[in-house]
């Protein structure tokens, strides 16, 4: 009992078992050594058949047309923007945990970060298919470069807000790979250097760009990491608000929204913590990293899951509310029929948004429940049916009836190329997540290292013995 | 110095014979030594140094023959170029549109040898340039790739003279020849000639939906004297009542009617007045959808409906109705059509002969015989009795008909009892056809010999007395086919050919020669001299039997029924033509089928359907898929889906003909809907296309409709009451207090500093100046009855793709122009409103800013522009347009894609037949080649015909003038939507000079002008004048959830 007094009663340790620095690097490169496990090859091979079905979806909608979605005149988006949005929400945990923390100096981040990271890499390349493949030209799609051409010159129209997504996503991509791969170098050379096949050698040798662990590297390093976690902060509001810019600067009810961008912010970081949970609870099970993945991580990711559920839960309160402040009956309509509505043709995406993204996160305000493994893995795949419970609302509740009713419809369910072309991406987000979890450190070594507390849990044993005497027998010992 | 020569080798010096040779064969060396390969070209040796020659030689060769599949497209220039066709310009032939005796006169527009286009001739003293869907959509008829291309016998191919030859001997006896009605009088000459060689013959006229009881009522023991139909003056009239007459959609002659009806509807804003209309019908037509106030009778009510309303006019008493309203309306048309003698007209569409001798009686009182009922000019088109047609079926049957001659009329599909025919048809020895294509009763023909198109014949019509309309060919028959009446005269052993028997038979009866004739058939027409309208003595004797005989109420069960046409399948004329069947009925708003039309009241008892709470309605609108029932009467019984439309009678249900045709007449025919002529009965010899006592049963089963509007009500209960997409006012109101429109606008926009300043102040962006040409368009609600001819004429001008019925049904519609039905008011006998919707080119566009490619734009004259090889189709322009006005190419619909092949799929969004049909070669010869078609993944919509306005511009500055949009009635530039209107509900032209008919339209009916939607400061180009219902009951108020 008396050990705990060199601990802090609030905070637990951020990594457990006291292990050494060499027992860590042990620990986290031994994947990378080892022939992963069935589990790994059998999770891996349906990735890959899930990402083959994507391919041949969208291989089908590009030869025969868009019409190979049930798409139509009224609703031009449907699943395809919606899978979009939330693919973007969900990439947004990964900078927001690396960067907004590090800047904070949040140590509890170490441990999620890297795999958070690599969530948002994967998870906007998934996005991006959406935007690409939602074109009905999608071998034009290069005339939204706006770059010197013969064209006539085309030159693309800055007024709109497709173009800036563009702008705003790969620039998202670009800062998000290189902050990714930053924090990457240093355990890519550690793992050169334990590496006993050439060809490992080789690989890991060019990925670590020659790093060899000279202080100035490392104080290269970490300057970069701290400019790019700068650039990266404004980016995770940026993009998602940007992508809110697609419905609000337009004249739709229920699109024409000003309490978009802080609204999506808040969901995409809400959709992103619970995609890193349930992901997280998945990879320290399989990989047997419960010390360095602790209950705490999880607890600290179910808070903020708690508080962006609760804005995005203002936020929805708030549209209701302008909705009738505002006395414009189309958005009346649209937000008190369209959505509200349960027995409304498409009310129920509305309540099981309601449910799913305000209700049952209330639920965390428990610590048990925080802590409590089923309970957030469960938690974790409701946010996410319920972020996109959310875009489906905003996007198809919202066009499908809008100002002039004779185009109203609601013949608007997926056909098996547009549920594809989704479970597709998945496919592709556990291809490359199976891979990165083979092939890349999963947990930042380096930085693990910085907050494990080897010295101080050395003298915390060292001292335990002593701490068990009585003063007197102590002085006692001391004296002699 | 001079003549100083700088020798460069000594051979040039002496210029010997050696360097000569030499000089001349600078490279004596082959480029490939093929002669000397002659005989063995394989075995030659080739020359080591020759290798890379031979090698590239053959890849080349290799490469052109395998690689490079150049397609062979024949270009065949004029090797001498007529004097009056310039490629790439368009030739307009005045012709006639004829079909089933109905003559319209038309323009056609010639491209390059092609007919792509008709038009109304405005010459024309009967339709005044009016056209209707029909009459757009016939010129897809000539490229139909249905049609019967040669002679057969037996369904073998043979040569005329082999065909003449064996007619002329197995005509024997006399024959007779049916046709639907025939108002050529040459055509006429032609048949007497025919009669005149095999004596005892007789000409027979068959319409699938007759006139009989009119033309009997008429007839001398009865009313007139006349077993004719005399013609109308619906612009006259101040009070119109139909009596289940569909006199702007089906009945008699709808263009001419549309154009006279609107003229009456059309509002002065300095003396405010309109015609009034009452409609009484059992189920909704375009023209009760058009009615002021419109009563619900059952079918077998009319007769003492007519009964009733005749006693009031007489000053007697409404007796015999039970119904409540019913009786109300009756005494009040009676005081309307009492105040207005002179100046009223009532029609009825029965086919009871008695129920028409009252209808007469009633316009006797009221002195519309003489006024708006003319007697001296007859209407030809409707001639057809169903007793001149039951008399040959039992002659028939009889075996005394040894030659039957049948020209488009199809009894063996629209007679109701089609077995008796066709069973008939056997005891006929020697059955020949002339139609052009292989419908039912053509394909029981021994011998087929196909007529012309329209567009390849000759000939002349006489639709009304006096008022001729003539063919010309614009076009070589593209197939071995002989216009029918050459057939006939060749038959009837005359020498000449029907071009010279037509020219003849003028060129006497004008006289002035050839240059007399040239100039008709230049005009197209020749219009009587104006006379006032000739009375017809009445035989009053008539209308005792007749009302003793209507009065005594006809055996109804529970549910009745009516047979009723589309405007655009009419009797199946329209059913092989992919552009009718993808049209929508202005009603249903669906499209490719017939179904039964059910009131709200019997779809919620018969098949808990309930579309009076707003959230039970959206289960049923939602869901193509409709439920089907059986309708049964007597032994005959059909299955349909069925659609709620308000407004029809709860007792009674609508199907319409024309319906269930075979692939053979055409891909568009094959398989849609059922057929409903066997529904029909004959009673008293007439065929009545109704029923009095029918069982409908649910079946369980669903079936497909596909409507292109699903949701109808405008008024939405939750939500509050929108009115800014459209206005409607009722006349009394407009006329107690006319600014009503012009307050509720300024109320609505006063924020930003009211209509006045809306454009600068209701926007943050700075604001431009509109100089030179700012093109505008206006549309009369008023005047629109929703007959959907500038649909096709749209979907013909630009070449808008065909997508069939599977695709309508998942809302993949093409349409650049939609006409939107509204019902507002009582759920059970609701009022209707007809709104054009297109693209409204608004000035600061919604769409325009979202496009990241630019690819639609503002032009300087205010066109929203689609640049289509820019759009990459990411929809985003569509989902943000509040009209919904733009169209995506979901799958490659027209074959324009570069994908080849990628029109085959199976899974999801197959493509209906009549879609890959319309991409062979002879149905795109009917393409525009003005309008770019649109290949797949691209967006389209409304142009305002741009490609015509290049056209008047350009017409314009070759004669170095200011373009005329509608100055003292001179036009450059008309769309095809204005042009095809038979109503005249759209004026265009350049807003911005002040000359221009726009102009003058908008400064005139500032009182109803209103933009649609104006509060989202799209500002349109695009304006509507309100809808003004003539009418002082006022519509309950819409409650509020």
């Amino acid at each position: 009992m008396s050990l705990f007094k060199y601990e802090s009663e609030l905070r637990e340790p951020l990594v457990k078992g006291s292990k050494s620095y060499h027992q860590i690097t042990e620990d986290l490169v031994a994947p990378i050594e080892v022939k992963p496990g069935k589990l790994w090859y059998i999770g891996f091979f349906i990735a890959l058949c899930l990402l083959l079905f994507g391919v041949i979806s969208v291989y089908t909608e590009v030869v025969y047309g868009i019409g190979q979605w049930n798409l139509n005149k009224t609703v031009g988006w449907g699943w395809d923007i919606t899978n979009f949005v939330w693919w973007v929400g969900i990439g947004h945990a990964g900078t927001l945990i690396s960067a907004i923390l590090l800047l904070f100096r949040q140590g509890w981040r170490t441990g999620v970060n890297r795999a958070a990271e690599a969530m948002t890499i994967f998870a906007v390349m998934c996005a991006g298919q959406f935007p690409i493949f939602h074109m009905g030209r999608v071998w034009d799609g290069f005339f939204v470069m706006p770059y010197p051409n013969t064209r006539g010159p085309l030159w693309p129209n800055f007024d709109s807000p497709l173009l800036w997504d563009v702008f705003a996503i790969s620039t998202y991509f670009t800062v998000s790979v290189l902050f990714w791969y930053t924090g990457l170098l240093p355990d890519f050379a550690t793992v050169r250097d334990r590496a006993k096949t050439k060809l490992r050698k080789l690989l890991y040798g060019i990925a670590s760009f020659g790093w060899t662990g000279s202080t100035k590297h490392w104080q290269r390093h970490e300057a970069l990491s701290l400019v790019l976690a700068g650039l990266a902060t404004p980016l995770v509001l940026s993009v998602h608000t940007i992508v809110s810019f697609d419905f609000a600067t337009s004249v739709i009810p229920g699109w024409h929204t000003t309490i978009f961008p802080p609204y999506f912010v808040a969901g995409a970081v809400f959709s992103g913590f619970a995609m890193v949970n349930s992901l997280l609870l998945i990879v320290r099970k399989m990989m047997n990293l419960q010390q360095y993945i602790t209950i705490g991580h999880i607890e600290a990711m179910n808070k903020v899951i708690v508080l962006t559920g609760s804005i995005v839960g203002v936020a929805y309160l708030s549209e209701l509310f302008i909705a009738w402040y505002s006395g414009n009956r189309y958005e009346a309509y649209a937000f008190f029929y369209s959505r509200a509505d349960l027995f409304s043709p498409l009310g129920w995406s509305y309540w099981g948004m309601i449910a799913f993204n305000v209700l049952s996160p209330q639920i965390f305000w428990f610590r048990k429940m925080r802590r409590n493994l089923f309970v957030t893995f469960f938690m974790s795949i409701i946010v996410n049916i319920g972020m996109w419970f959310e875009r489906f609302v905003i996007i198809v509740t919202s066009i499908y009836r809008d100002y002039v009713p004779s185009a109203w419809t609601v013949y608007y369910h997926p056909t098996i190329w547009e549920m594809g072309f989704y479970i597709g991406t998945f496919g592709l987000f556990f291809t490359c997540f199976f891979l990165f979890s083979k092939y890349f450190p999963v947990i930042a070594i380096a930085e693990i290292k910085s907050i494990a507390k080897t010295s101080g849990d050395n003298h915390k044993w060292a001292v335990a013995p002593v701490e068990a005497k009585e003063p007197e027998v102590f002085a006692h010992e001391y004296a002699h | 110095m001079a003549n100083k020569k700088h020798w460069q080798s000594f051979g040039e010096r002496g210029n010997s014979k050696a360097f000569q040779d030499a000089n001349k064969n600078e490279f004596p060396e082959d480029l490939l030594p093929f002669e000397e390969v002659d005989g063995g070209f394989l075995s030659a040796p080739t020359p080591r140094r020759d290798f890379l020659k031979y090698l590239g030689f053959s890849t080349a060769a290799a490469a052109l023959a395998a690689s490079c599949e150049t397609p062979v497209r024949k270009v065949i220039p004029f090797a001498n170029k007529p004097e009056d066709i310039v490629p790439g310009v368009a030739n307009y032939y005045a012709t006639t549109y004829v079909e089933d005796g109905d003559a319209i006169s038309v323009l056609a527009k010639v491209r390059d040898g092609r007919p792509i286009k008709l038009e109304g001739n405005e010459l024309s003293a009967v339709t005044n340039g009016g056209t209707s869907a029909r009459l757009q959509a016939s010129v897809i008829e000539l490229y139909n790739t249905a049609r019967l291309r040669f002679p057969t016998i037996d369904g073998k191919e043979v040569t005329f003279d082999a065909i003449d030859k064996s007619i002329s001997q197995a005509i024997s006896g006399p024959g007779v020849i049916l046709t639907t009605p025939v108002t050529s009088p040459t055509t006429l000459e032609v048949i007497n000639k025919f009669i005149a060689k095999y004596p005892g013959s007789r000409h027979v006229t068959y319409n699938s939906v007759s006139y009989s009881g009119m033309l009997e009522a008429n007839e001398a023991s009865s009313s007139y004297g006349k077993k004719a139909i005399p013609s109308y003056h619906f612009d006259k009239a101040k009070i119109i009542v139909g009596l289940a007459a569909d006199f702007l959609g089906s009945w008699v002659a709808p263009v001419q009617f549309s154009k006279q009806y609107a003229a009456g509807r059309k509002i002065n804003e300095k003396d405010i007045k309109m015609s009034k209309h009452y409609q009484f019908e059992g189920i909704l037509s375009p023209t009760g959808a058009s009615a002021d106030e419109r009563f619900q009778t059952r079918p077998s009510e009319l007769g003492l409906v007519a009964a009733a309303l005749l006693s009031a006019v007489n000053g007697g008493s409404v007796s015999g109705i039970q119904d409540a309203k019913l009786k109300a309306g009756i005494q009040k048309v009676a005081k309307d059509l009492l105040d207005n003698k002179g100046a009223s007209l009532v029609v009825s569409g029965s086919q009871d002969k008695n129920v028409q001798i009252v209808v007469n009686a009633i316009n006797e009182a009221l002195g519309s015989n003489g006024t708006t009922i003319d007697w001296s000019i007859l209407n030809n088109t409707r001639q057809g009795t169903d007793s001149e047609f039951t008399q040959l079926l039992s002659d028939m049957k009889a075996g005394s008909v040894a030659t039957l001659v049948v020209y488009n009329a199809n009894p063996a599909y629209s007679w109701q009892k089609s077995d008796d025919f066709v069973s008939a048809l056997k005891k006929v020895r020697t059955t020949i056809s002339l139609n052009e294509k292989a419908d039912e009763t053509t394909q029981l023909c021994k011998y087929v010999v196909p007529s012309n198109h329209f567009l390849e014949s000759w000939g002349d019509a006489e639709p009304r007395t006096g008022h001729y309309s003539f063919i010309q060919p614009t076009i070589n028959p593209l197939f071995k086919t002989r216009q029918w009446q050459d057939s006939l005269l060749k038959w009837a052993g005359e020498p000449s050919d029907y071009e010279t028997f037509l020219k003849t038979y003028w060129m006497t009866k004008l006289g002035g020669g050839e240059t007399m004739w040239l100039k008709t058939i230049q005009s197209g027409v020749i219009n009587p001299p104006a006379a006032a309208p000739a009375a017809a003595a009445f035989n009053s004797a008539a209308v005792a039997p007749a009302l003793t005989a209507v009065s005594s109420k006809k055996k109804a069960g529970k549910y009745e029924l009516v047979l009723y046409q589309k405007i655009a399948i009419g009797e199946g004329q329209g059913a092989s033509n992919p552009f009718l069947q993808e049209m929508p009925d202005p009603i249903s708003r669906a499209t490719w089928d017939n179904y039964v039309m059910m009131s709200p009241a019997m779809a919620l008892e018969l098949l808990d359907i309930d579309i009076y709470r707003e959230g039970r309605a959206d289960e049923y609108e939602v869901h193509p898929e409709k439920p089907v029932v059986k309708v049964t009467a007597g032994n005959v019984s059909i299955e349909l889906p069925i659609l709620v439309i308000p407004g029809t009678h709860p007792n009674t249900v609508g199907i319409a003909v024309g319906y269930g045709r075979t692939g053979k007449i055409g891909k568009a025919a094959d398989g849609y809907g059922k057929n409903a002529y066997p529904l029909a009965q004959l009673l008293n010899g007439a065929t009545v296309f109704e029923q009095y006592d029918i069982k409908i049963e649910k079946t369980g089963k669903k079936s497909k409709v596909a409507q292109i509007q699903v949701h109808d009500r405008y008024d939405s209960v939750i939500g509050g009451k929108r009115t800014e997409v459209l206005k409607v006012l009722n006349l009394p109101e407009f006329q107690e207090d006319p600014k009503e429109i012009l307050r509720d606008r300024e109320e609505e926009l006063k924020p930003y500093g009211g209509i006045e300043n809306f454009e600068k102040q209701g926007t943050i962006y700075p604001y431009y100046d509109k100089p030179g040409i700012h093109w505008g368009m206006s549309v009369d609600m008023n005047a629109c009855n929703g007959c959907g001819a500038c649909v096709v004429a749209c979907n013909i001008e630009n070449n808008v793709p065909i997508v069939g019925k599977d695709e309508v049904a998942r809302f993949h519609d093409m349409h650049w122009l939609r006409i939107d039905r509204y019902y507002t008011g009582d759920v059970d006998n609701p009022n209707v409103v007809f709104q054009p919707m297109l693209c409204q080119h608004c000035d600061n566009a919604p769409c325009e800013n979202v496009c990241p490619v630019n690819a639609t734009n503002h032009s300087t004259e205010g066109l929203n522009q689609m640049a289509y090889n820019r759009c990459i189709g990411t929809r985003y322009c569509a989902n943000n347009c509040p009209y919904k006005v733009r169209r995506f190419n979901w799958a490659d619909y027209t074959g324009a894609d570069s994908f080849p092949n990628n029109q085959d799929q199976t899974t999801v969004g197959k493509l209906d037949a009549t879609v890959h049909d319309r991409n062979e070669d002879l149905s795109r010869m009917v393409l525009n080649p003005d309008v770019t078609v649109r290949s797949r993944g691209v967006m389209e919509k409304c142009s305002f015909c741009v490609q015509r306005l290049q056209d008047g511009k350009l017409k314009a500055k070759k004669e170095s003038r200011p373009l005329k949009s509608g100055e003292n009635n001179e036009w450059d530039v008309k769309t095809a939507c204005q042009q095809a209107c038979a109503s005249d509900c759209i004026v265009f032209g350049n807003a911005n000079d002040k000359n221009s008919a726009i102009s003058k339209v908008r400064r005139e009916n500032p009182l109803r002008l209103f933009h649609s939607l104006e509060q989202l400061h799209t500002m349109p180009n695009v304006n509507y004048f309100a809808k003004v219902r003539n009418t002082d009951v006022k519509e309950p108020e819409t409650p509020t959830a």
